[in-house]
């Protein structure tokens, strides 16, 4: 039951910190976005990311932070099989199945759908 | 520079508008309204928009049974890229065209040149054009809806829609008096969400010009209009102009304000687009002259007229005003 409820107070945090940026900076939708995975990636480089996704759950894992953490994660695995190589080799190992997936979604639906306002 | 005008009227208008202006207070005083979606029975926004320009102005010719060789000139110009709009819609026609561009203001840039023509004997007929389209201005200068950005309060809509009016040496009951040409302004504001604010500069100089270069108050019009400041940047232009010790606060109003009813539609601080000034004025206002309810009016359309490339690379937004001084006789 602590799961749901830390899944609760992570994934809001996230989104109260996305509003204030929205609301205070001039800081668009797309800097958030970015902004997001690279502290995703940050804090999984130190380690604490892992931690995080043991009490939050999906809470952690769902949000775009957690892309950043992927990132590393799939980069340092490359690393310790391939040496430095590794870095660019396996940085979209653990991602890759969500971009490709967005990108043939992304396809259809423009195939088969028009912009609306 | 204020141009002082004896033989230039205003012959007849015509508007064509779209789903969110059927919706606002003056949908009844449009020509044609299309509200079935924002293609406009074409394939693509962009389309739409070329359309609707073509068809305002050939309905115009129609309403007023004329031909194309009876106009001496087209002045047209909208916000796409190339005013794409205009350009490709001008290829229906056999009338000699002269496309402009002062973004939001220029239709009122569009009637300054054409009164000059007629006033200087030049030519007998002008059409002035312009258009806007929602969609077409979120992809140019915003985020296209795909993105699902959310907006800010300070944004305007941009309006849908095509205006276009013949302006004529043969005396008719609404006359063209007097006009003056913007000067650019910048104050360094490169907030795109907070048009107003930057627009509002414009024209409060070029009021304060028009009204010193004729030696009048005021309260010398029924009614001052801007274009598209929307409901935060019309308390900045009577702040400004207070400054400047000229009051406008009981005869200003803001076309933007006129053609969205901002508590019953969610359009953020009002219309925007060259089209909410050639529509309010070409349907609402001449009407509204027609009947006796104003007798001297001054519009002045502004426009912020940036690049998106140069925001991106951190310019700030320069804007102009153009201001036309309209009477009933």
């Amino acid at each position: 039951m602590d799961t749901y409820f830390y899944a609760f107070l992570f994934c809001g945090f996230i989104c109260m910190i996305g509003q204030l940026i929205l609301d205070n900076t001039k800081l668009t939708p797309g800097h958030v976005t970015s902004l997001f995975v690279v502290i995703g990636a940050a804090l999984d480089l130190a380690g604490i990311y892992d931690k995080i996704v043991l009490y939050a759950g999906a809470g952690a894992l769902v949000p775009i932070t957690s892309f950043g953490h992927l990132l590393i994660h799939g980069a340092m695995t490359a690393v310790s099989d391939n040496g430095v190589m590794g870095l660019s080799l396996g940085i979209f190992d653990l991602t890759s199945a969500g971009i490709s997936i967005a990108v043939v979604c992304a396809f259809f639906l423009a195939l088969f759908f028009k912009p609306r306002h | 520079m204020t141009k002082k005008f004896n033989n230039v009227y205003v012959a007849d208008t015509y508007t064509i508008a779209s789903i969110y202006e059927k919706n606002g207070p003056i949908s009844n005083y449009f020509d044609l309204i299309y509200n079935k979606d924002f293609y406009y029975g074409t394939d693509t926004f962009e389309k739409a928009e070329e359309k609707m320009l073509s068809n305002s102005i050939s309905k115009l010719i129609n309403k007023v049974k004329l031909v194309d060789s009876d106009i001496d000139y087209v002045i047209a110009g909208d916000l796409e890229n190339q005013i794409a709009a205009s350009n490709y819609a001008m290829r229906d026609f056999n009338i000699p065209f002269l496309g402009i561009f002062s973004a939001c203001a220029t239709f009122a840039e569009g009637i300054y040149i054409g009164a000059n023509f007629i006033e200087g004997k030049g030519c007998k007929r002008v059409i002035v054009s312009t258009s806007s389209h929602n969609m077409v201005a979120e992809r140019q200068f915003r985020n296209p809806t795909e993105y699902g950005a959310l907006k800010k309060k300070t944004t305007t809509l941009t309006s849908t829609g095509a205006a276009s009016i013949l302006l004529t040496s043969t005396k008719s009951n609404i006359k063209i008096t007097s006009a003056t040409a913007g000067i650019v302004q910048d104050k360094g504001i490169s907030d795109v969400n907070n048009m107003g604010a930057v627009m509002a500069i414009a024209a409060a100089d070029t009021i304060k010009r028009h009204l010193n270069d004729l030696h009048i108050n005021a309260d010398y019009y029924d009614l001052i209009l801007t274009g598209d400041l929307g409901v935060y940047g019309k308390e900045i232009l009577i702040e400004y102009l207070k400054e400047s010790g000229i009051d406008i606060s009981l005869n200003y109003d803001d076309c933007g304000l006129i053609l969205y009813d901002r508590k019953k539609q969610p359009v953020y601080a009002g219309a925007s687009g060259p089209c909410s000034s050639a529509l309010v004025l070409c349907s609402y206002i001449l009407n509204e002259m027609k009947q006796g309810k104003y007798k001297k009016v001054l519009v002045v359309p502004t426009g912020a007229i940036f690049s998106a490339t140069r925001l991106f690379q951190k310019s700030s937004i320069p804007s102009i005003a153009h201001a036309i001084a309209l009477e009933a006789i």
